[in-house]
């Protein structure tokens, strides 16, 4: 029983890391994706209906943490007090411009409400950094161990957005491409200045900076998981790793993941490996740190058990057609941008 | 002030639990509304009808979005500031908040975005099915809740072993009494809630002389309906919870000894209990707006008699400002119940002190200072969109059709 409750959580816990690492990273690239008012429309229309999706499996594991593991709660959140009051403060803010930005009509709201956007996506994937680091170190957030930790997480989580916009900020088939303006510029090899350049006058194409952007990303989370694996050897660094065989395999992991996106091979393979990558860090720490988890009395088990098994198959249809349903393009319904 | 941080952490959670309700009382009054007229506008195929349904969804869903904020950050509070609560009651406590989280939030989120992105793109009757489960589900939240609730109140269910709570009763918790009895309540005053925003909005269109399809006449009707058929038993639901609240837990004495209760209580009383004031003013607010509202109801109901339901200007401008009185009488009962149960966070089991986090002044500062900044700015944006989109009435709401944007293409999509 009690691994089938540790199980639930570490799901619950990757699941929003693949799922959220999306429209998160997304968030914080836009105002490098997105330079036109056009664009930052439908990077937000891109963000938007995946958000309400995605971050129920946080809410969920919150509920999860409460009521099957109280000694995590205390232990772990407690601990982290700040990292956590941030965490929170930074999803309010991203939240809310999500929610108010598409309400007024005027530059000025939206404006405000992108930068709300793109901060308050910025703090998650630092505070997750922090958390995350803070865990593999014992709870010290701020040696130079977490913090690479940190820096690397931020940048997985960028990359899953860059993998994410490069496809979902393509124009659906019938939307003029402007094509002719692309084949009259020099083919997007030579980088990101190519391409930046080529988004510029073609506002369509904000998927090719982001498919571009996938290779730098890939590349700096590769240099953070190499530093992380070396600072990890340092004495006294990775104070909570109780299995260096599972750091090993977690480290190889998210290596060959991210160097096979770091290619040259475009963005097509990222969101696969990009989604590998950042489900391995709360892998890791479900695997290798010893938290405070004790099994919880049977009859809170039977309580949630009975409750939740009869609805268990309405949230996972629910999931499943609400990715399913948006994966076909359609009139915008102009709720959120 | 600055430098309590228990009185911090009661106020911020006060302050934070009761911008939470008033958007939760709306998601649950106006969510039944909503149900029945977007069932008949289907059973009919009336697209009339279905632009009503987007007007009052559009007010649902901008009023969802601060539910939502609002709760993760109670969600989350709860964690931080009152990490006493999890200590030691955690597995009885925390449980019924994880199964609310897991099977009601998580599936309400999902379908209500199905909901909003479905409009054009799926069959009427799966439309309509995300609605229902969107508002089974809101009143599934509303009860798994209101057992955590509950449970601070009336403490069952459960044997103390090595200082900790461990839930042997799951059925007694579930059914417990302070529970059920407050959700057939705020069910009730739920729907005095959402029936009289819905008489405000469509009065406020009346008085104007702006009928689009009829459907202010028709919601003006309903709600009045409605609203005078619950005003009444709000005070069945609500006194037997007076009779309730008069007894001790049955769980009495596991943790403290009657003289160590009688002790704390007692403190407590000579301490002032500036709470108990605050307490019996907010019971005050709530039976005195109830005998207004009951009187409001039959103004309604003898206007409708003379037919002037939909044209008196008298009437229907005066309506407007109605929904201030359950919005009152909702906080007040609210603050009446919390206060009642002072000094303990669990009754006669852990005092509301022991209950805290071990905060420094400071943090208590800054985590009161950042969220109750956040919120009363979250709250007065949500507020002023909504009054912004009820009175602009159907054409300009947030999920009404998208009007054809010129050239930039509207959704982006997947090419995989
Ligand atoms: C439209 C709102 C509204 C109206 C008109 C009333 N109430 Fe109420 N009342 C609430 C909204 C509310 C509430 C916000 O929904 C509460 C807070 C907690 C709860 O269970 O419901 C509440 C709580 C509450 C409690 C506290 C329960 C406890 O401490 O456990 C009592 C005793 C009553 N009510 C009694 C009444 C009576 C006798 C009413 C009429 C004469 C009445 N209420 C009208
Ligand atoms: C400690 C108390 C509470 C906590 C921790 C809490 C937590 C939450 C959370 C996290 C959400 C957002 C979930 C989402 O992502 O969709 C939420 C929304 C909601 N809450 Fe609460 N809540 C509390 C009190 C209440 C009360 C007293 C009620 C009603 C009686 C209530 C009913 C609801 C409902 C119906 C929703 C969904 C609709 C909406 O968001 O407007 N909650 N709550
Ligand atoms: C159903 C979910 C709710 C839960 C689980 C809950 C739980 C709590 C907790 C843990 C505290 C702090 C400890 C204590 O004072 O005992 C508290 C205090 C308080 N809550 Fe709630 N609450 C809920 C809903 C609400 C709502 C909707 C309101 C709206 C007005 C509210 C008003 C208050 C007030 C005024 C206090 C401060 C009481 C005082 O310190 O004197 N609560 N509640």
């Amino acid at each position: 029983m009690e691994i089938l409750a540790v199980l639930v959580l570490t799901g619950l816990v990757v699941g929003y890391f693949v799922l959220a690492g999306c429209d998160i990273g997304l968030g914080m690239l836009m105002p490098y994706l997105a330079r036109t008012p056009g664009d930052r429309r439908r990077t937000v229309s891109a963000i938007a209906p995946y958000f309400l999706g995605s971050e129920v499996w946080l809410v969920g594991a919150v509920g999860v943490v409460a009521g099957l593991f109280p000694e995590l709660k205390s232990g772990v959140i407690v601990e982290l007090w700040p990292v956590f009051t941030a965490l929170l403060a930074g999803w309010l803010l991203r939240d809310a411009g999500l929610w108010f930005r598409g309400r007024v009509d005027a530059a000025g709201w939206h404006g405000a409400w992108d930068t709300a956007i793109t901060a308050g996506s910025w703090v998650l994937a630092v505070c997750w950094g922090l958390v995350i680091g803070g865990l593999l170190s014992g709870g010290a957030p701020l040696d130079p161990f977490s913090l690479v930790c940190a820096a690397t997480m931020v940048a997985l989580f960028a990359l899953r957005g860059a993998a994410f916009g490069a496809e979902r900020l393509v124009p659906p088939p019938g939307a003029e491409p402007r094509a002719a303006l692309r084949g009259a510029l020099p083919p997007a090899r030579g980088g990101l200045a190519v391409a930046r350049r080529e988004a510029a006058v073609n506002p369509a194409e904000c998927a090719d900076v982001a498919g571009q952007a996938t290779r730098v990303l890939a590349r700096v989370a590769l240099g953070g998981t190499v530093l992380a694996a070396g600072a990890a050897l340092l004495p006294g660094a990775a104070a909570a790793l109780e299995r260096p065989q599972a750091a090993a395999a977690a480290a190889v992991v998210v290596g060959v993941a991210v160097a096979a996106t770091a290619g040259l091979s475009g963005p097509r393979l990222s969101r696969h490996t990009s989604a590998v990558a950042i489900a391995v860090p709360p892998l890791l720490v479900a695997a290798a740190v010893e938290l405070p988890v004790v099994a919880a009395p049977a009859g809170t088990l039977a309580l949630v058990v009975f409750a939740l098994a009869p609805v268990v198959p309405l949230m996972i249809a629910g999931q499943v057609w609400l990715y399913r349903m948006l994966r076909r393009p359609a009139p915008v319904s102009g709720f959120f941008a | 002030m600055f430098d309590d941080p228990l009185l911090l952490a009661r106020l911020q959670f006060a302050f934070t639990a009761s911008i939470h309700y008033l958007f939760v009382a709306l998601t649950l009054g106006l969510a039944p509304f909503i149900l029945a007229s977007q069932f008949s506008a289907t059973v009919r195929r009336d697209e009339a009808r279905m632009r009503a349904v987007r007007f009052w969804g559009g007010l649902y869903v901008v009023n969802y979005g601060m539910g939502v904020l609002s709760g993760l950050v109670m969600e989350l509070q709860l964690a931080t500031n009152w990490s006493g609560l999890s200590d030691t009651f955690g597995y009885a406590f925390g449980a019924p908040l994880a199964v609310e989280t897991m099977g009601a939030f998580f599936i309400e989120s999902t379908f209500l975005g199905l909901w909003i992105f479905g409009w054009d793109r799926m069959g009427r009757w799966a439309h309509l099915a995300c609605f229902a489960v969107v508002t089974a589900t809101a009143y599934a939240s509303a009860y798994w809740v209101l057992v955590a609730n509950g449970f601070l109140k009336n403490p069952v269910g459960f044997e103390i072993n090595d200082g900790v709570a461990e839930l042997t009763d799951p059925v007694a918790l579930a059914a417990n009494p302070s529970a059920l009895l407050a959700l057939a309540h705020i069910a009730n005053t739920a729907l005095i809630v959402g029936s009289l925003v819905i008489a405000a909005v469509s009065a406020y269109h009346l008085a104007r002389r702006n009928d689009p399809d009829g459907m202010f006449g028709r919601g003006i009707r309903r709600a009045a309906l409605v609203f005078a058929l619950s005003v009444f038993p709000a005070s069945i639901t609500g006194g037997v919870q007076f009779a309730f609240s008069e007894d001790g837990p049955p769980t009495s004495g596991l943790t403290y000894t009657a003289e160590e209760i009688a002790a704390i209580e007692g403190a407590y009383e000579q301490g002032g209990g500036v709470a108990t004031g605050i307490g019996t003013a907010g019971e005050v607010f709530m039976t005195l707006s109830w005998l207004l509202m009951t009187m409001l109801s039959v103004v309604i109901l003898v206007v409708w008699l003379f037919r002037g339901i939909d044209r008196w200007r008298w009437f229907l401008w005066p309506m407007v400002f109605t929904p201030f009185l359950p919005y009152l009488a909702s906080i007040g009962g609210w603050i009446y119940r919390e206060t009642s149960r002072q000094p303990w966070a669990v009754v006669h089991h852990l005092t509301t002190a022991d209950a805290m986090t071990d905060m420094s002044p400071a943090m208590a500062a800054v985590s009161f200072s950042l969220f109750t900044a956040a919120f009363a700015a979250l709250a007065t944006i949500t507020f002023w969109l909504l009054v912004r989109f009820a009175r602009r009435g159907p054409d300009g709401g947030p999920l009404a059709p998208a009007p054809e944007r010129d050239a930039d293409p509207a959704v982006p999509a997947h090419t995989f």
